[in-house]
């Protein structure tokens, strides 16, 4: 570890630089984890088998301990001002396929099929960055709480802009979570474990980008084509 | 759909490059980039270990840490790869980062990867996008080749013929034919592709274009306004604040310079050109010790870098003689000499900012021999003194009695800035201060005069129809006066009717391509030097 930076003009930075370089160093730590994790499972010959599933589960945990990650320390930059944000025009079938590559093989090793609809030629206004952390982090929940089914569907919004939802055939969020799911101010301990980050993120995420007066937004429902829950991102 | 199962490229023909510091990390890329069949890959852990590496083989794409520990950030190595040509044409180069960073959304063509990919590397992601760039490059080859030729016209041309048919990089395209415009100095053909992306929506790589081409054309309030809008939103745009802080001085507003630039620095301090910049608005506000801490900055990030150069060591040393610390300025002086062992020019300057060290430290005798000592080459390259040092160096100089020397330094200053707008009453009012007020106007009228006079007569003689003698007349004068930029263009645009009349001649464009090269590097954001390079390109065999 090098020395710590001198307290001068920059030194509001240098606790930033800390966390940046924990979170670049841990965010390594998790990748070859996972990829260890990933050649068992592909080496492991019986997918009914307890270690199998552990493996599976473990798998899971180490890519929500990154999904937090990445959040956490897009979410404080944001809030400090120096987030780059930086919408771009994207081809949207192009984040769908990148997006699902990262939690392919952990639908795979859990048994659920993950599909996605989205028109080749489809291109929308994103923080590429920022949309796929929301997307993937949808992905893994609707993951970790379906039965056997998750859907992502990208498309044109009828209102203008675009419309991403990530579907599955689970029990649905709880009435609560419904309740806030679309509100900004997220609050921060659910019963369920989770902290609220990842919908305050998507909120947040949402709420950054803009097209004349109009701005993002997110919501939950439960329905959908697959019955189950719908987490839905809107942007202009 | 599932996601697309795509087959696996094939890539046992391609060689590759891996810089990459953790070892973990490297052992995932091999694994991925072996199931296409790569058995070519070289490792580096460290970016002085990669520039090796580049420097003895071409590969087919650079994977490369944005974040490499100690030493060259990924950044760093980029740059200088480019810069030396370490990177064939087609080459990819892909940047990878734990997050999106502030790099990704600024600089220029030049200095910006191919692409960026955030962890965590997943096959399909890496195989995705190295597809898609190896296509991408292989398109842009020979528009990459004419830029590194320097024919922005041709390197236009062929954008436009690859724009005409919609494809996939279109938008890549549209913001090269803008940055191509405004290196061929034809601001308002950028403008009209910046203004078309900002019909579409606000996006701030086009604002800040925008902006540029405003402060091309000197239009330094539009571009101000703009800047802000860009800057106000987040810290991370780095090269809008450092284009808002260059007109905010240029509109005299130092304080407000500072800030801009401060601001940038708080996101990214790793950029030794900002340090710098800093360094001269805060010492001109008086700021010295924000001053100092800038150009200490500055000298760290020279150790890693190619372009390190004296100027940094020298302003901080003015920076300690000013607050009378003479014995910290010695300190600078000799660092210097020992970082820049090989470089004659840093040798005789650190020598010559020894002068006045010696004499605010007491040691009158000590300075006057070394003067005595160093006068005679100080008289006949004073060109290679930056500004402010001659300024600081005038003080001892004449206390030590040195007229003919101190005259020299400042003519030689007039002669290569003429057109700087407060030189000249500097000058004359620090000859007034030592009462000599009647040496210092006859100094100024005529080193401003002789820079004036050479173009005149050059022009007059071109017209004359003898291109001869006004070409000579210019080459002489790039002797006596090598840093003026109206000059050096002035050269160049005789070269270039030369060369209309009489035919192409690969050692007149050289020497025309240097005087604008060297025009450029005084004076970036002229658009007379982009305006002859488009000539010089056009001159026919």
């Amino acid at each position: 570890m090098s020395a710590p930076p001198s307290l001068d003009a920059e030194s509001g930075m240098s606790m930033a630089n800390f966390l940046v370089s924990s979170v670049h160093d841990m965010k390594n730590s998790l990748a070859v984890m996972a990829n260890f994790l990933e050649s068992a499972l592909a080496l492991a010959p019986d997918p009914s088998a307890p270690l199998y599933r552990q493996t599976s589960q473990a798998l899971y945990e180490n890519q929500r301990i990154n999904d937090h990650l990445i959040q956490l320390l897009a979410l404080y930059k944001i809030d400090q001002d120096f987030y780059p944000f930086d919408p771009q025009e994207q081809n949207l079938a192009d984040l769908a396929n990148d997006a699902l590559s990262r939690v392919a093989n952990l639908a795979r090793s859990s048994g659920v099929t993950l599909e996605y609809e989205c028109a080749d030629d489809l291109y929308g206004w994103v923080d590429y960055e920022l949309v796929l952390g929301v997307l993937v982090q949808a992905l893994h929940n609707a993951l970790r709480y379906t039965r056997d089914s998750v859907l992502c569907l990208i498309a044109a919004n009828p209102r203008g802009g675009i419309r991403i939802r990530v579907e599955d055939n689970g029990p649905g969020f709880p009435d609560f979570l419904l309740r806030e799911g679309s509100s900004r101010d997220c609050g921060v301990s659910f019963d369920t474990g989770g902290t609220g980050l990842g919908l305050y993120f998507a909120a947040v995420v949402a709420g950054l980008h803009r097209n004349g007066e109009h701005r993002g937004g997110t919501r939950l429902e439960n329905g959908g084509r697959l019955g189950g829950g719908c987490f839905q991102l809107e942007l202009p | 759909m599932k996601i697309h199962d795509l087959p696996r490229p094939d890539f046992s023909k391609k060689s590759f490059l891996v810089i990459e510091d953790y070892e973990g990390m490297r052992g995932i890329l091999r694994d991925i980039l072996g199931r296409a069949g790569t058995t070519r890959i070289d490792f580096a852990s460290s970016g002085g270990g990669a520039l090796a590496m580049l420097e003895k083989n071409r590969y087919d794409a650079v994977l490369c840490d944005l974040h490499l520990g100690h030493g060259k950030s990924g950044q760093q190595v980029l740059e200088e790869a480019r810069q030396r040509r370490l990177v064939a044409p087609h080459a990819v180069w892909l940047m990878v980062s734990a997050e999106k960073t502030s790099e990704m959304v600024t600089g220029m063509a030049e200095t910006r990867p191919d692409d960026y990919l955030v962890k965590p590397i997943t096959e399909t992601l890496l195989f995705t996008r190295l597809l898609r760039q190896m296509d991408k490059k292989k398109m842009l080859a020979p528009i990459e080749q004419a830029m590194r030729d320097h024919e922005y016209l041709k390197a236009m041309r062929l954008v436009g013929q690859l724009l005409a048919a919609p494809g996939p990089h279109t938008r890549e395209l549209k913001r090269m034919e803008a940055e191509l415009a405004l290196l061929a100095g034809d601001p308002a053909r950028a403008r009209a592709v910046f203004e078309e992306a900002l019909g579409q929506r606000d996006q701030p790589w086009a604002r800040l274009g925008l902006a540029r081409t405003l402060f091309q054309e000197g239009r330094f309030e539009e571009a101000r306004q703009h800047l802000l809008d860009v800057t106000a939103g987040s810290r991370s745009y780095l090269d809008a604040h450092d284009w808002l802080a260059r007109a905010l001085e240029t509109l005299g507003d130092l304080e407000g310079a500072q800030e801009a630039l401060q601001r940038a620095l708080s996101v990214s301090p790793h950029v030794a050109s900002r340090q710098s910049s800093l360094g001269e608005v805060a010492a001109r506000r008086g700021d010295l010790e924000t001053a100092a801490r800038a150009y200490r900055r500055c000298i760290e990030l020279g150790l890693n870098s190619p372009h390190a150069t004296a100027a940094p060591y020298l302003s901080l040393a003015r920076i300690f003689l000013a607050r009378d610390e003479s014995g910290e300025a010695a300190k600078v002086i000799g660092r210097l000499a020992s970082d820049m062992k090989e470089d004659d020019n840093a040798q005789f300057l650190a020598r010559v900012m020894e002068i006045p060290i010696r004499l605010n430290s007491g040691g009158e005798k000590a300075a006057r021999k070394l003067l005595e000592e160093l006068a005679p080459t100080l008289r006949d390259d004073a060109h290679l003194l930056p500004p402010e040092m001659a300024f600081a160096l005038a003080g001892p100089l004449m206390r030590l009695g040195d007229m003919e020397t101190t005259d020299a330094l400042f003519s030689s200053l007039l002669a290569n800035h003429h057109e700087h707008p407060d030189y000249a009453s500097r000058v004359r009012a620090l000859y007034a201060e030592a009462g000599r007020e009647e040496e210092g106007g006859k100094l100024v009228q005529e080193a401003t005069r002789a820079a004036l006079e050479i173009m005149d007569k050059g022009v007059r003689l071109s017209r004359e129809g003898k291109l001869d003698e006004a070409l000579s007349l210019l080459r002489e004068a790039r002797h006596k006066i090598p840093g003026n930029p109206r000059l050096l263009l002035n050269h160049a645009y005789l070269l270039i009717s030369y060369m209309e009349q009489r035919g192409r001649d690969l050692h007149l464009v050289n020497e025309a391509l240097d005087c604008i090269q060297s025009a450029r590097a005084r004076h970036t954001h002229d658009k007379r030097a982009g305006e002859l390079l488009a000539r010089l390109e056009q001159v026919r065999a």
